[in-house]
């Protein structure tokens, strides 16, 4: 480890805290700024405030956030305090302002324990100093191209990460065969988790990341998808496949609305396993993948698991992630979605509501969310568009106007399309629908969506619920 | 019209989708789709993939698409066992082809990476690609030569690739904002014989409906003889395309 004066470590601690202060102050939950001003001091003060801590983390595609709730849940249900990047601020930059807030003046960690989320470019900058006991990787999916050109590009990030991570024990989701190519030039640990049954509803023409065999380029072949390119997969010519899951989910046995009960083995002792029902508080078949994710770090950490399944089945909703509000007198979930894969999902999700409904699409192309929005098009907006339970469509944010060309040639009429450029205008539209509403943002259109609507329902800010 | 117009309507390919697929590329294939059903225009889209034996001298018009650069080198493979001369000709043929990046730079003479190594390509026309350090990424406009149109487009491109065209090659337009081929000479795409390569994903045709109609024209016009188009209701396609154009003249790529 670098040399830290306690000098500078002062200094960065409590600029970071000032700032963080100031911004609350102004009512603002700064989540990169406190970070900034830390490491105007002491660059690498992360290394110093996450010593000796205990740390997992989580990066991938989809359902980073979600998958850390699920952990901090567990965590915080056995009474131990937990530090975690509860925002989503998970650049370099947000990740050392959390630890930094969290320390003593001398640097000192309060807590042992943390969840962190990173974003898939951040990891190799940010695990040369905090040293996680274990990382978790999703899955690996097309998303804000602009910011990193491919998805081979990001998996090689990641790769980077894990190499200067070499004493971490690795959660590798075992259906995804660019995940899983992780394991292959490491020797760290590896617990792999994955759903061995086909899925309710296989993927009609989804467009694959992931078609051709990472090793010898021959096209992959199947035994069964469960969504996207995630399944049982082998390469007929080299051989690469699917590695068997030590988590596994072996059925599933219900997924409605309010969650799944799925049939999962996982080891129960030196060469044991077990099966167990387990129940999943939170809707869709990718809020699976987040919980056996979720089973697979507490394995790999060693924690006992009874705390873990506990919080499966009391998990609530993070931060826009299928998250609920009470507006008006009228029911909103708001689901995010980022990406074709998640955004397929989630329309897959609202095509099987067994009531009428209506829905909002917001797109927006600040530099956080992408300034490519091309994705829209390979999202299978048509099935809920052309669905008869869909009665009102509305457009918003930065790229409405995309947005909304977009629904018309899902098969909407356009002069239907409601487009909101203004928040407020958009709330008060939807709150006097008459109807449930599916909100379907990407991130910084979430973000303020969701400020907006905590505020008209008495919600807490993401800062205030610690 | 329609009497005028074989009852497989226009034939539409989309080559490779398996592999060059980056990008919402098809949402041009859904664009040509609608835009033509709109105008009770049958037609077909049928994929062929590396591999297939499908005949390409039945088709009108073709889409081919961007991809990643580990994917491309599956697909060189299957140029040079054939595939490279059924769609050179084609392309002689006069055949409307709609090339996006990876497509565009294929239909080039070669592929030069930036640590040198060289690559060949089709050869359609004149034109290379060089590999480069430097993103060229963003919201961009150009205008379309009127042999193409002459319509205004906008677009993303996202591309480290760089290509020159060769003496007499007519690029597909002129760029108002934004790198274009090489981010040196203004130029954009490229135009010759039925063939308009571009950079421009995002996807392309849905807000630059101008641009969209002029290839189906072109492709109708060959086929069937229908030299003009009945006109759509396209207030949803110009409110995108001059909500980008606006912001990407006055300079602002995006909103932050």
């Amino acid at each position: 480890m670098k040399k830290h004066s306690v000098i500078t470590t002062f200094l960065s601690v409590a600029a970071c805290r000032i700032t963080r202060c100031m911004l609350r102050i102004l009512h603002r939950g700064g989540t990169t700024l406190p970070g900034r001003a830390a490491m105007v001091f002491d660059k690498s003060i992360l290394e110093v405030v996450s010593r000796d801590m205990e740390v997992i983390v989580v990066t991938g595609t989809n359902g980073k956030t979600t998958t850390c709730s699920m952990l901090r849940t567990a965590l915080e249900s056995a009474d131990i305090p937990v530090l975690s990047n509860i925002s989503g601020a998970n650049l370099l930059t947000g990740i050392t302002a959390e630890f930094t807030a969290n320390a003593s003046l001398l640097g000192k960690a309060k807590k042992h324990y943390a969840i962190i989320e990173s974003d898939e470019a951040a990891l190799k900058k940010v695990v040369p100093y905090i040293h996680p006991k274990v990382i978790v990787v999703t899955n690996l999916f097309r998303d804000q191209l602009d910011r990193y050109g491919e998805v081979m590009h990001t998996l090689e990030e990641i790769r980077t990460g894990i190499r200067l991570s070499p004493e971490s024990r690795l959660c590798l989701n075992a259906d995804d065969s660019l995940v899983a190519s992780l394991a292959s030039e490491t020797k760290n640990p590896v617990i792999w988790y994955g759903i061995s049954v086909p899925a309710e509803n296989p993927p009609a023409e989804m467009i694959s990341d992931a078609k051709y065999c990472i090793r010898c380029g021959t096209e992959y072949q199947y035994h069964f998808h469960t969504y996207a390119h995630l399944g049982g997969f082998f390469c007929p010519k080299c051989g690469y496949s699917r590695p068997d899951p030590q988590i596994e989910v072996k059925a599933i046995d219900e997924i409605t609305a309010g969650g799944s009960v799925v049939d999962l083995n996982y080891p129960s002792g030196p060469g044991r396993f077990t099966t167990k029902k387990i129940r999943i508080a939170l809707p869709a078949l990718y809020n699976i993948y987040n919980a056996i994710a979720a089973v697979a770090a507490f394995q790999a950490a060693g924690y006992n698991k009874k705390y873990i399944f506990r919080a499966l089945s009391t998990v609530h909703s993070s931060f826009g992630r299928m998250e609920n509000f009470h507006y008006n007198g009228q029911e909103l979930q708001m689901i995010l979605v980022k990406n074709p894969a998640g955004c397929n999902q989630a329309l897959s999700y609202l095509r099987n509501m067994p009531e009428d409904f209506a829905a909002v699409f917001c797109l927006n192309d600040k530099t956080a969310d992408g300034h490519d929005i091309s994705w829209i098009w390979d999202a299978d907006f048509e099935s809920v568009v052309t669905s008869p339970r869909c009665r009102k469509l509305y457009a918003a944010g930065t790229r409405a106007e995309d947005m909304c060309l977009r629904l018309k040639y899902a098969g909407a009429d356009a002069s239907q399309i409601r487009i909101c450029h203004r928040e407020e205008e958009l709330l008060k539209a939807v709150g006097e629908c008459g109807l449930p509403v599916f909100i379907l943002p990407n991130y910084t259109a979430m973000l303020s969506l969701r400020g907006l609507l905590s505020a008209a329902t008495g919600k807490k800010e993401f800062w205030k619920e610690q | 019209m329609s009497d005028q117009i074989h009852e497989k309507g226009l034939r539409i390919c989309h080559l490779y989708p398996e592999v060059l697929n980056l990008y919402g590329d098809r949402g041009n294939i859904i664009c040509l789709k609608k835009r033509l059903e709109w105008r009770h225009i049958p037609c077909s889209v049928t994929e062929v993939k590396i591999g297939d034996k499908t005949d390409l001298t039945q088709f009108d018009l073709f889409f081919i698409g961007g991809g990643q650069d580990f994917e491309q080198e599956v697909l060189l493979a299957d140029l040079s066992a054939g595939r490279g001369a059924d769609i050179l000709s084609a392309v002689r043929d006069g055949a409307v082809f709609l090339c996006i990046c990876g497509g565009y730079q294929m239909m080039g003479t070669e592929y030069e990476t930036k640590d040198g190594v060289k690559c060949e390509f089709l050869g359609a026309a004149d034109f290379r690609t060089k590999g480069g350090d430097v993103r060229m990424i963003g919201n961009y406009a150009f205008r379309c030569t009127e042999e193409s149109g002459g319509s205004t487009v906008v677009g993303f491109e996202n591309h480290s690739g760089r290509t020159f065209l060769g003496d007499g090659v007519s690029p597909l337009g002129t760029v108002l904002k934004g790198y274009g081929n090489n981010g040196e000479d203004q130029t954009e795409g490229v135009r010759f014989e039925n063939v308009f390569g571009s950079y421009s994903h995002g996807p392309i045709l849905p807000k630059n409906p101008a641009f969209a109609d002029f290839l189906l024209q072109t492709a109708l016009n060959r086929r069937f003889g229908i030299a003009v188009l009945e006109a759509l209701d396209d207030s949803a396609e110009n409110a995108a395309h001059d909500t980008v154009l606006e912001r990407v003249l006055q300079g602002s790529t995006s909103r932050d």
